[in-house]
């Protein structure tokens, strides 16, 4: 286990580097100046040149690539343009709401995709598993950037339940959470549907409803425990992208979460804060991944084995 | 198996439970707790008068900081922390304080703090975007508390506009999100980046306590959740941040009202002289004459716009009158294409005169605007391309002159002076703003002799030969300019709508009772 979770860690590096390194070059691609946006166009050319050099613009990209890994080997991801704010700082400011709404969401996509998922995969072809399937329909269909506005028409302003945007309560975190939730229960619940139903015409569910246990116990203290393994892999993948944040919902509700940051660094040309915001959404999702993988030892014992 | 069976339902109930607990007894709107709240469409990036530079942050700092003079609806200057001011010759100016000026923290606000604030911008090592603003400035004296002196290397008729300045106490640093302090009519309790600013009345007002106590900005950057804001009351003052669709059904329920305003912020059409077809006079013409402005006022923007014979708004002291308007007419602009040697090859056939394209940004309604431009010049022959961009990619492109025709707007124009950074011939990018690559020696000179000249009707008089010139040469074809459009819940009162946007009257308004008395 231990020597398994040290490779996995060495196995995290180079992809993490390959990221921001191919992220560094993109962005030093992409046309738009950082001191023209930074400055603003009547600043005068000394000023500009000037800018550049304090920057370290006038260096070469490849000069540009060594300070900046460098500086990321001490623990230091330069200071943002923008701002002129510590890039860690500004990304450690937006973690605590990043982190809440992805949390809220992953409970609101389990809150729906469990109960529906186990139900529907028990009573195969009933009124119920069709009633689900149309949700799970629906729920992927719905993109937020619709969904967040009718739930703000229906829940804030018909029924007065919840702020229309914003950060703070609990309350604010309602209707993010469930815009961002939804689409994801409905994977989730078509997954364990699936999973649940290959799990049940398995000889060894036979053989514990032959035993006497009543289908439902042995589907969710047997077959439960075992369907799980795949739908965990997509709970991981999903969990890594709400982490790195919703650009959409998170503009629609006002929320200061990484996705935003991300955007407005992209529109500002703001190369450190890019990179920041791009090396912890890579480190977000293996660290997901890893926790997954890791979390396939506790559920499945083969692979304690192997 | 019966435990989980009635888990479900349970699970059920606790979330029901929770809605009504985090609804929090659906609290009352704010307007009705003393409290203003502005929703503007984004976040600004720095809240430091020294280092500000988008609009939101502007809007801002003229609700928390208090600059030596500021423009009225004209573009006058007129005093603000400065009792009066004077010229003593055209390189010396001579700028008097108020006497009990205090800071929100209690400390006086002398004329060591107004120096501090204009040489911290001017210290290369702080990279103040606004550096080239002062860069007229020679030295700046103090000889007593309350007197400032500028003295300038040259005569620069702008450099009051520069005064409009947020003023800092001596010695504040630069802290990212933290604003330094200030001496506007409001104080700063916190700053949430990205969500909200929320400020609270300064009884130290140079020019009395403002009515309304409370102020929040919220910044909403979707277009719809300002909508849905106004609607439910949580946000009741939107300056310029309703899309002229949603007005109508925001005021359907007589809680909300709408003002309207001239504006300033004039959009233009701006041609590509160093391009073959463009660089004759006669081509743009013709794409000015084919364009059917009123049409797009009137639909797209639902008449919130006022067709613009210059970049300057007609409020603005240096706009000339009587300059001839381009009205549309398609047979004009066919006529003067087969003049200009572009002939329709196949009549009313699809094959046109020659190809254009046509670069814009990627705002829905700017595309719309392309659209319909594109339209419009395709049925006098001429084939258009519209390509819309993200804004970086967009701008860089027309400063670096990788156009033919492009869409942008001037805002914040508080000097003629601009004529000399967009039109002048030395003033190509990256120096300047003559993106178009414009020469006429004549307006090179009359934009020069512009900006030495300090008497105000002189002044005016160089700038109207200027319109005229320009009107004639056609390097970029005003289009309209945006009314300001407010829309406040009905017991806000006071504000004073200015072609700038500008939010200095906030600390005039009252929030009235049901029955109209102030609260």
């Amino acid at each position: 286990m231990r020597g398994y979770l040290f490779s996995r860690l060495r196995q995290m590096i180079p992809v993490v580097l390959g990221v921001v390194t191919v992220v560094f070059l993109l962005i030093h691609l992409i046309p738009g100046d950082p001191v023209d946006i930074m400055l603003g166009e009547s600043a005068l050319a000394a000023q500009k040149e000037e800018l550049r050099r304090d920057l370290h613009l006038d260096r070469p990209v490849a000069v540009q690539y060594g300070e900046f890994l460098l500086g990321l080997s001490k623990g230091d991801l330069g200071t943002s343009f923008r701002s002129r704010e510590p890039v860690l700082r500004e990304i450690l400011r937006r973690i605590p709401a990043t982190f809440l709404l992805a949390g809220a969401s992953m409970v609101v996509a389990l809150l729906i995709a469990v109960p529906l998922g186990i139900l529907s995969a028990m009573r195969q072809h009933s009124l119920v598993d069709h009633f689900s399937g149309f949700l799970a329909m629906l729920g992927l269909s719905m993109p937020n950037f619709w969904l967040g506005p009718l739930l703000i028409l229906i829940f804030s302003l018909g029924l007065g339940l919840f702020p229309v945007s914003g950060y703070g309560t609990a309350g604010h975190l309602v209707l993010p959470a469930v815009t961002m939730g939804t689409g994801m229960a409905a994977i989730l619940m078509r997954m364990l549907r699936s999973s649940l139903l290959e799990e049940i015409h398995q000889d060894y569910m036979r053989a514990a409803c032959a035993r006497g246990l009543s289908r439902r116990a042995a589907v969710l203290r047997h077959a439960l425990a075992n369907s799980l393994i795949p739908v965990l892999t997509v709970m991981g993948l999903q969990f890594g992208a709400l982490l790195s944040g919703s650009i959409i919902t998170e503009t629609i509700f006002s929320w200061p979460g990484i996705g935003r940051l991300t955007i407005q660094a992209i529109e500002a040309r703001d190369y450190p804060l890019v990179q920041g915001c791009i090396l912890f959404i890579a480190l977000c999702t293996v660290t997901v991944n890893l926790l997954t993988d890791l979390l396939y030892f506790r559920l499945d014992p083969r692979i304690r084995h192997e | 198996m019966g435990d989980v069976k009635n888990r479900f339902p349970s699970s059920l109930l606790i979330l029901s439970i929770a809605a009504v607990f985090l609804s929090g007894c659906s609290p009352k709107p704010p307007v009705e707790d003393g409290t203003l709240v502005i929703a503007l469409p984004g976040a600004p990036s720095n809240i430091d008068p020294r280092l500000a530079t988008d609009a939101y942050g502007a809007q801002i700092l003229q609700m928390t900081h208090a600059s030596l003079i500021r423009m009225d609806a004209a573009g006058n200057p007129v005093p603000d922390l400065a009792e009066r001011w004077e010229e003593r010759s055209p390189t010396e100016i001579v700028v008097r304080i108020r006497d009990g000026l205090r800071f929100h923290d209690g400390r006086r606000l002398s004329s060591a703090d107004v120096r501090y604030t204009f040489e911290w911008i001017l210290d290369p090592a702080n990279r103040s975007p606004h550096r080239a603003t002062y860069e007229k400035i020679r030295a700046i004296a103090t000889p007593d508390s309350r007197t400032v002196v500028f003295h300038l290397s040259e005569p620069f008729a702008p450099f009051l506009t520069g005064l409009v300045r947020g003023i800092v106490p001596d010695g504040s640093r630069a802290t990212g999100y933290s604003p330094p302090i200030g001496a506007g009519p409001y104080r700063v309790d916190d700053f949430q980046q990205d969500t909200a600013i929320r400020l609270s009345r300064y009884e130290g007002y140079h020019g009395g306590a403002p009515g309304i106590e409370r102020v929040v900005v919220k910044f909403l950057p979707d277009s719809n959740v300002r909508f849905l804001e106004l609607k439910k009351g949580s946000v009741n003052f939107v300056l310029n941040g309703v899309d002229p669709d949603l007005i109508p059904p925001a005021l359907e329920n007589g809680n909300l009202v709408m003002e309207e305003a001239p504006g300033s912020n004039a959009s233009y059409l701006g041609f590509n002289l160093r391009d073959t077809v463009l660089s004759d006079h006669r081509v743009r013409r013709a794409i000015a004459f084919a364009i059917d402005r009123e049409a797009i006022v009137r639909t797209l923007w639902k008449g919130h716009a006022d067709l613009a014979d210059s970049i300057l708004a007609p409020a603005f002291w240096a706009h000339a009158d009587g300059i001839p308007p381009v009205r549309h007419d398609p047979f004009a602009a066919m006529r003067l294409l087969d003049e200009a040697g572009y002939r329709d090859p196949d009549g009313d056939g699809p094959k046109p005169r020659f190809r254009l394209t046509y670069k814009t940004s990627q705002n829905e309604l700017r595309r719309q605007i392309a659209t319909v431009i594109q339209e419009q010049l395709r049925k006098v022959g001429i084939a258009v391309e519209v390509q819309s961009f993200e804004w970086g990619t967009f701008f860089s492109d027309i400063k670096k002159g990788n156009f033919q025709l492009y869409a942008l707007t001037w805002v914040g124009i508080l000097d003629p002076d601009i004529y000399h950074y967009a039109f002048h011939s030395g003033q190509f990018p990256p120096r300047g703003a003559n993106r178009g690559g414009y020469r006429n020696p004549d307006v090179d000179r009359l934009v020069e002799e512009g900006r030495r000249e300090p008497s105000r009707e002189k002044r005016k008089g160089l700038y109207k030969k200027v319109q005229v010139l320009l009107a004639r040469d056609l390097p970029v074809f005003p289009l309209w300019i945006n009314r300001n459009i407010l829309v406040r819940d009905r017991r806000l009162s006071g504000f004073v709508i200015t072609p700038d946007e500008n939010y200095t009257s906030v600390k005039e308004m009252v929030i009235l009772g049901e029955k109209g008395e102030g609260k």
